[in-house]
């Protein structure tokens, strides 16, 4: 009966494993509807005589505009809002669409858009190995007619591409783009202080174009001292903040970048679209903090402890301009209230930090007398003498400083967060060094 | 009873035999392998060539069979790497810099067919470098003595570019010897040194080599650090550094030694040691491949100065 039963079974099995009818649900293979998706693609990316938009935002939060025009030949035209190079001369690099998982775009050789993902962090102000996490291999999402959606591969930047009207890519083309990254040169300011003025209003400003951010600084009437941090992108305008900013009455939402002054370092800009303004260097705050200096000063000092500096002194766009960094075994400047006594003079010390085998050490420094504060908020320093031996080698970084230091006008001080500041050289604002706690 | 069974075994044997005989036959299906000369693929490995597909075909391709993948592919290096593809103004004088100073001056030396022969046939080209988690760079690998992965392409400069700088040589000879190094592989696994050369340094090779200067290298009768990894890349580290760096430079490296390694190596016997490999080197170069390395040598460093001096 069992044997029976698996006969049977066997008999059934054969029969039903026999079916000969493997005909697709699809009329095509995979392989050709893949190649059919692609031409399709490839119609769709060519079909766009003025070429496409694309807004990318970058992993770390960084928003870059571009312009692509792709032809037949596998050939890509590229312009972008990195720089005032890359805004005002278009790159011709080559891209193909190819199936990976997904049907993708990939931008197989370098053009500006690689710039951004480059790992290496000169290209683009990001970290090394990383760039600024972006992409230039997409995986196709959506195609319609005046748009594709695009997720890149490898950091997921989500980007749409728009089809451009004639007026979006003549505003490359005729230099509208490459005037908007006029707020590039404000790079050129050697000054510390970069005032932002129109009409009664004035704020300091620290630009980065690479991390798209300008940050306000100013002083309220109570005298309290303000810091915001905006993010911007570009548009051919000029540049728009993603957060309005807001300081009582006054808002700022976009700056439209006129000329350039290359003499006077000087950016003529319309403030929200409309008011005349500019943007130059300024050798004092806008408005200064009069306490910041008796504030950083005792700060370290009630605590007997000190503020540190990993670069020294930067001086007319160069840092670290005495070369501290280069002393041998060095770890860092250090500027330690009221250090310690002599002769009746409690002096402050500003010493320089050296690596020895097991552990850090103060091997010498320049001596002050209690530091004199002014009522137009100035700290000054004066010599008083050196501590321990300078090493011959280190004179010169040594000297350099301490001259530094004792400048006759003194330093403001610039509250940069909760335990740092930057001291400016009074002087001509060209000088400062970075304090940290 | 018993003839009851026989012959129900018997009938047992017949039907499963009937039934393989089904299953064999049944399923016979004529599976029609379509037209094999049009194979779709994927789509994608195929573009319109540009002057630097036509320059490769021309100058490598046809005459050596190298392929070079310039063309961004993912598929072709490390899934968890930041990388970018070149810039294209980089990849001809790149090319033509490793054709005048690797297959040139071999070919000179050695003739067209020893090169044919034996270079490796898959060359691929990044722009950027390829950052290790431990903060170090890559700037070349190779697989197989088939495949040679260059990167940092975009920082390619030689002399006579608007950009170069002295310290742009470094690139340019860590170019040199990534591609001499594998080279040296790809000879040593078509024919062995002797085993002498293994003898010279027993007992030093180390997978530590990474935590080792170049200089304690050099004070135990290395050549480099990575030199102390096994003997093979002992052989050809002595290949591709006293190519690269020439005769005056190798006379310059082991002369400089000085002092006594953490292992008790003295100076002397480093030199000793670095000597002897040099000669095995030299002599495996003239017995097996009848090439004069110092002539090779010579050459070698005379192509790389004219392109950083």
């Amino acid at each position: 009966m069992r044997s029976q039963l698996a006969y049977c079974l066997l008999v059934i099995l054969s029969f039903c494993s026999c079916r000969k009818d493997d005909k697709s649900v699809f009329d095509l293979s995979p392989d050709e509807r893949i190649n059919q998706a692609l031409s399709k693609y490839q119609a769709a990316l060519t079909a766009a005589p003025n070429g496409w938009e694309a807004r990318i935002t970058t992993g770390t939060g960084s928003i870059f505009n571009f312009h692509f025009k792709f032809n037949d030949g596998n050939r890509v035209v590229t312009y972008a809002d990195i720089d005032t190079t890359s805004s005002g001369t278009s790159r011709e690099s080559s891209y193909r669409l190819k199936a990976l998982q997904q049907p993708s775009l990939i931008f197989d050789t370098y053009t500006y858009l690689h710039m951004l993902a480059d790992p290496d962090g000169t290209v683009n102000g990001g970290d090394n190995g990383a760039g600024l996490q972006s992409d230039f291999e997409f995986a196709i999402d959506t195609v319609t007619a005046d748009s594709i959606k695009l997720t890149g591969r490898y950091n997921k930047t989500k980007v749409t591409l728009y089809k451009a009207t004639p007026t979006q890519e003549a505003a490359w083309q005729n230099g509208d783009w490459r005037k908007a990254l006029n707020f590039q040169y404000l790079g050129r300011i050697l000054q510390y202080f970069k005032r932002l003025s129109w009409g009664a209003n004035a704020y300091d400003i620290t630009f980065n174009n690479q991390q798209r951010t300008i940050i306000f600084a100013w002083v309220d009437n109570s005298g309290n001292p303000h810091r915001v941090t905006a993010h911007f992108y570009y548009t051919s305008q000029g540049l728009f903040l993603v957060t309005p900013f807001t300081d009582g009455a006054v808002t700022i939402t976009s700056l439209n970048s006129g000329s350039w002054n290359a003499g006077s370092n000087t950016l003529q800009v319309q403030v929200n679209g409309a008011t005349q303004g500019a943007i130059a260097g300024a050798i004092r705050p806008a408005r200064i903090d009069l306490q910041a200096p008796r504030r950083w000063w005792q700060f370290a000092g009630q605590q007997d402890s000190y503020w540190a500096s990993n670069n020294g002194f930067h001086v007319n766009g160069v840092d670290d301009a005495f070369h501290v960094r280069s002393i041998e075994n060095f770890a860092f400047l250090i500027f330690w209230p009221a250090y310690g006594r002599q002769s009746g003079i409690i002096y402050d010390l500003l010493g320089y930090i050296i690596v020895k085998p097991d552990a850090l050490s103060l091997d010498f420094g320049s001596a002050y007398i209690p530091p004199t504060f002014t009522t137009d908020g100035r700290i000054i320093f004066r010599e008083f003498g050196t501590l321990g031996d300078v090493p011959p080698a280190a004179t010169a970084a040594f000297e350099s400083t301490n001259t530094q230091m004792t400048e006759a006008r003194g330093y403001y001080l610039v509250q940069t967060g909760a335990t740092t500041y930057d001291m400016v050289s009074a002087k001509d604002a060209l000088a400062w060094i970075t304090w940290e706690y | 009873m018993m003839t009851l069974k026989d012959n129900t075994q018997m009938k047992h044997i017949l039907l499963a035999g009937a039934f393989l005989l089904c299953l064999l036959t049944a399923c016979k299906k004529d599976d029609d392998l379509g037209d094999i000369d049009n194979i779709p693929g994927l789509g994608g490995d195929t573009w319109t060539p540009g002057p630097i597909d036509n320059w490769i075909k021309d100058s490598l391709t046809v005459p050596y069979n190298i392929a070079v993948k310039y063309k961004w592919d993912q598929g072709e290096l490390e899934l968890n790497r930041t990388l970018v593809p070149p810039k294209e103004e980089k990849i001809i004088p790149v090319l033509s810099s490793i054709k005048k100073v690797w297959i040139s001056n071999y070919v000179a030396e050695a003739g067209e067919i020893f090169m044919k022969r034996l270079c490796p046939k898959f060359f691929v080209l990044v722009g950027s470098a390829s950052y290790n988690p431990d903060g170090t760079i890559t700037l070349g690998t190779a697989e197989g003595g088939r495949r040679i992965v260059l990167y940092v392409l975009n920082d390619f400069r030689i002399k006579g570019m608007s950009d170069y700088t002295p310290s742009d040589s470094n690139n340019v000879k860590m170019l040199f010897h990534t591609i001499e190094h594998e080279f040296g592989h790809i000879l040593h696994q078509n024919v062995l040194y002797t085993p002498d050369f293994k003898r010279i340094s027993v007992g030093r090779y180390t997978s530590n080599w990474n935590n080792v200067s170049d200089e304690t290298a050099h004070q135990d009768g290395f050549i480099s650090a990575y030199a102390m990894s096994a003997p093979d890349e002992d052989f050809v580290e002595m290949i591709s550094i006293m190519l690269t760096e020439g005769k005056a430079g190798f006379d310059n490296l082991v002369n400089s030694i000085t002092g006594t390694s953490p292992n008790g190596t003295t100076a002397d016997v480093a030199k000793d040691k670095l000597r002897q490999k040099e000669t095995i080197v030299v002599n495996y170069f003239n017995d097996t491949w009848h090439i004069n390395f110092y002539n090779l040598q010579a050459r070698t460093r005379a192509s790389i100065v004219a392109l950083i001096k």
